[in-house]
């Protein structure tokens, strides 16, 4: 008898020895989704690395045209006549999936998605869902990056965002809000706008870059795309994401230290233990592995001991004196397999990896638990103690069930 | 003579009820229970007085019902206290023996207990006790170190006290009910003098109370409280936990899982065991497994007794408390949670049980700090320690009855 995948007549037609042999031909694509998302990847512009694609795709014809990238996609015509989708959700779905061959066309034959899409707005709500789905489809690996709007700018744009990172949950692999507020937090006093915009934008370029790095970049320790998809086992769970860079005297220490300020993790405290853990670790030509060690341990004691953890580490003689660090995480808590796609993933790089670990008949009911798990703040429910002030023991607030402060897995 | 036969309340003004025991004591020596009056409290929150008016009425319910079961009028209330806003601190001092024959006088005594317990407190901050650790005569534990030969005479005090403010709301509730409060206990101590006994807290042992809204512990060295504390979390967590957890909106569906299947530590294997919301088989049943249930419990519970472990810091060793673990409080119903107790301490760790002289409608683990109430205060006296309560509380006290007028 035949494997399962070599049965399969998609994968006999591609030539897959050729493909290995191709010297890591993994392709990389960055989607900005609507105006926000766009305008962080026309900025990713300035940083030119090589074997990422950067894409824009827009309802709005007026902004898409001055974006200085190569691929732009304009979607809905149709619908919105180029007008943008006027900050309803509905009308942006509605013009991706009256461009849905459009956006097939642009995630075909990429392994790896990285989605930039704002929530509040209607294009980014809106189209991003179907641009992830439809690049799910395509059998790519998808991590969606999503600024959510400021506080002050109203419930209803809050509301929006969130619904919309409700449906970008099941077809992302990875789903990373970044709230506004969080730029707030990390901006010093008297800090304009826009270098505020720029931490942000640098926070989805750092990530971006890392997970570039760990795939390109020679180094330290390597890792591969089927380790790097091997820690997005399923879709719609909760997902973890920090930043943290030192240097002075020992960087090492303090790059923990600024990991551990890092607003992105601060406002999670729900949600720091991670069943698989990527690390990646960028260092000058003096990083030894002594400090890897040093960084992994204080890493693994923070985001969980029985984490699997897929470490890479890279070294940039541009960094000389300086350590990076970039932490994704990622925990069942809530997930659904994201093997719903397999069946229409047609490479035969995803292939083999689907047929090999199709879960055990995972009850599709376990998605509706924690599908609200929303972000940060927001998501530590206190229930009865709701009207009462908070109960601090060592930075966590004991009326927020322990088992959501732990991380504790449940079934309903 | 009448004057002779006082009738005492003994309130404790819980969470989620207040008890009320109506307790006859006869010549000043006897004690006898005769009256029980309790109430689901309202206005209360983690121990503390949040809707006066509310509380008040409870407590005022509360007291009618013992005084009608004890078929007598109460003279007078201790009265239990907890609540987050209550904090300890300890005080040591030292005094050189003064007398040239070395022999420790009743002066040095004083000298020393003063010293220990002169230290100052925050603005708006009142001592409900100060406990009193044993005598160190030259670095030997003394009991009493009156007319013993020694050089230097050392004594430590752990300080309790609480916001001026939130004691006075509790006051107010009882003298709303034209009685008057004579003796302010920490829930905690109350607890503890009852149920254990004097040989326990010689070994060293910690009770814990794991009430509603909180959860108040005392670690017992030497015969003397080493130190007290309250962790605002009690079983009103565990209910909020599972209500969350399930998705019930309402809170009494999950007290009644909590109650017929939470567990202290997790025990079953089997993923698949659904238990009944109701198990009536009516509309709107719902199933739910028995693991979640028992991991949602089992981690709050783990945390609390961690919790508790860290705020006694070093000051809980395993080797000084060979009596281990006593559990009470109605919270401490949760089963298995001595186990629990004692793999998070270390030592063994039991169900309190009250001594034999108290009926058996007065055994539950709820009714203990009530209990305690009257055993403390009543037996404080016994226990010569009398001499340092009507100096500090009582005068305090006084401050708030002429304050209020």
């Amino acid at each position: 008898m035949e494997t399962p995948f070599a049965s399969s007549p998609s994968a006999i037609e591609l030539p897959l020895a050729g493909k290995i042999l191709a010297d890591r031909a993994v392709a990389i694509k960055v989607i900005g989704v609507g105006g926000a998302g766009t305008n962080v990847v026309d900025r990713l512009k300035m940083e030119n690395l090589d074997r990422l694609q950067l894409t824009a795709m827009d309802t709005d014809h007026q902004a898409l045209s001055a974006s200085p990238l190569q691929e732009k996609i304009l979607l809905g015509m149709d619908v919105t006549h180029g007008l943008s989708a006027g900050s309803d959700p509905a009308a942006g779905r509605e013009a991706a999936e009256a461009d849905e061959e459009k956006i097939a066309a642009a995630v075909k034959g990429c392994d790896l998605v990285f989605l930039v899409a704002g929530l509040g707005g209607g294009t980014g709500g809106g189209a991003a869902p179907v641009v992830a789905r439809l690049a799910a489809q395509a059998g790519a690996l998808v991590i969606a990056f999503c600024p959510l709007p400021f506080s002050f700018e109203g419930g209803r744009r809050l509301k929006q965002a969130d619904e919309a990172l409700r449906g970008l949950r099941p077809v992302c692999d990875a789903v990373i809000p970044l709230p506004n507020d969080a730029l707030l937090q990390a901006a010093g006093a008297g800090e304009n706008a826009l270098s505020s915009f720029a931490r942000g934008d640098e926070w989805i370029g750092r990530a971006i870059k890392a997970v570039w790095a760990m795939l390109f970049r020679t180094g330290l320790i390597n890792v591969d795309f089927a380790t790097l998809q091997s820690a997005f086992p399923a879709r719609g769970g909760k997902t973890l994401f920090g930043l943290g860079s030192g240097a002075g005297e020992n960087p090492a220490a303090a790059a923990i230290e600024s990991l551990r300020l890092c607003p992105l993790l601060a406002t999670a405290e729900s949600a720091r233990k991670a069943d698989r853990l990527l690390v990646h670790l960028t260092g000058g030509a003096d990083l030894t592995l002594d400090r890897v060690s040093e960084i992994m341990t204080a890493l693994t004691a923070q985001f969980g001991r029985d984490a699997h953890i897929i470490l890479g580490a890279v070294i940039d003689e541009a960094l000389p004196g300086r350590v990076e660090i970039v932490v994704l995480g990622t925990s069942e808590l809530g997930a659904t397999s994201r093997r719903p796609f397999s069946a229409m993933r047609s490479r035969a790089t995803s292939a083999p990896a689907a047929a090999g670990t199709v879960p055990g008949g995972k009850p599709a009911k376990a998605k509706a638990a924690q599908d609200e798990f929303a972000f940060g703040g927001a998501a530590e429910s206190r229930g009865y103690f709701d009207k009462t002030e908070r109960n601090l023991f060592e930075g966590q607030d004991l009326d927020v069930p322990t088992y959501q402060r732990q991380g504790v897995k449940i079934l309903l | 003579m009448l004057s002779r036969t006082k009738f005492i309340g003994a309130v404790e003004i819980g969470t989620s009820k207040i008890t009320v025991i109506v307790g006859q004591v006869a010549r000043g020596r006897s004690l006898s229970l005769i009256g029980l009056g309790e109430c689901p409290s309202r206005g209360v929150s983690k121990g503390t007085v949040v809707d006066f008016k509310a509380a008040t009425e409870c407590v005022h319910a509360a007291l009618e019902e013992a005084e009608r079961s004890a078929g007598a009028r109460v003279g007078e209330v201790f009265l239990a206290q907890s609540g987050a806003h209550l904090e300890g601190f300890q005080n040591e001092a030292e005094v050189r023996v003064s007398s040239a024959d070395n022999m420790v006088s009743a002066l040095d005594i004083e000298n020393v207990c003063g010293l220990a317990k002169s230290k100052q407190l925050p603005e708006g901050r009142m001592v409900v006790h100060h406990l009193r650790r044993p005598f160190r005569l030259d670095g030997r534990l003394v009991p009493d170190p009156e007319h013993l030969d020694g050089r230097r005479l050392e004594v430590g005090y752990w300080t309790v006290h609480g916001q001026e403010s939130r004691i006075a709301d509790h006051l107010h509730v009882i003298r709303g009910f034209n009685v008057r409060v004579t003796e302010l206990i920490l829930s905690s101590l109350a607890s503890g003098s009852v149920m254990t006994s004097a040989d326990d807290r010689r070994h060293g042992v910690l009770v814990l109370d794991l009430g509603a809204g909180t959860t108040d512990f005392v670690l017992y060295r030497d015969g003397c409280a080493l130190l007290t504390g309250i962790v605002p979390v009690g079983g009103l967590h565990f209910t909020n936990d599972l209500s969350l957890g399930l998705r019930l909106n309402d809170q009494d569906q999950a007290e009644k899982l909590k109650l017929r299947h939470g567990r202290a530590v997790v025990t079953t294997k089997d993923r698949t065991e659904k238990l009944w919301l109701n198990g009536d088989l009516g509309i709107g049943d719902r199933q739910f497994p028995r693991l979640t249930i028992e991991q949602i419990t089992a981690a709050r519970a783990r945390e609390l007794l961690e919790v508790v472990r860290k705020k006694l810091g070093g000051n809980f060793d395993p080797e000084h408390t060979a009596a281990g673990v006593v559990l009470t409080g109605g919270a401490s119903k949760l089963a298995g949670i001595e186990d629990l107790a004692a793999q998070v301490f270390d030592v063994p760790a039991r169900l309190g049980e009250p001594p034999g002289w108290v009926g058996d409608h007065l055994r539950a683990p709820g009714h203990s700090t009530a209990l305690g109430l009257l055993h403390y205060g009543l037996g404080a006296s016994a226990e010569g320690s009398a001499a340092r309560r009507p100096a500090t509380v009582g005068g305090l006290l006084r401050k708030f009855f002429t304050a209020g007028n």
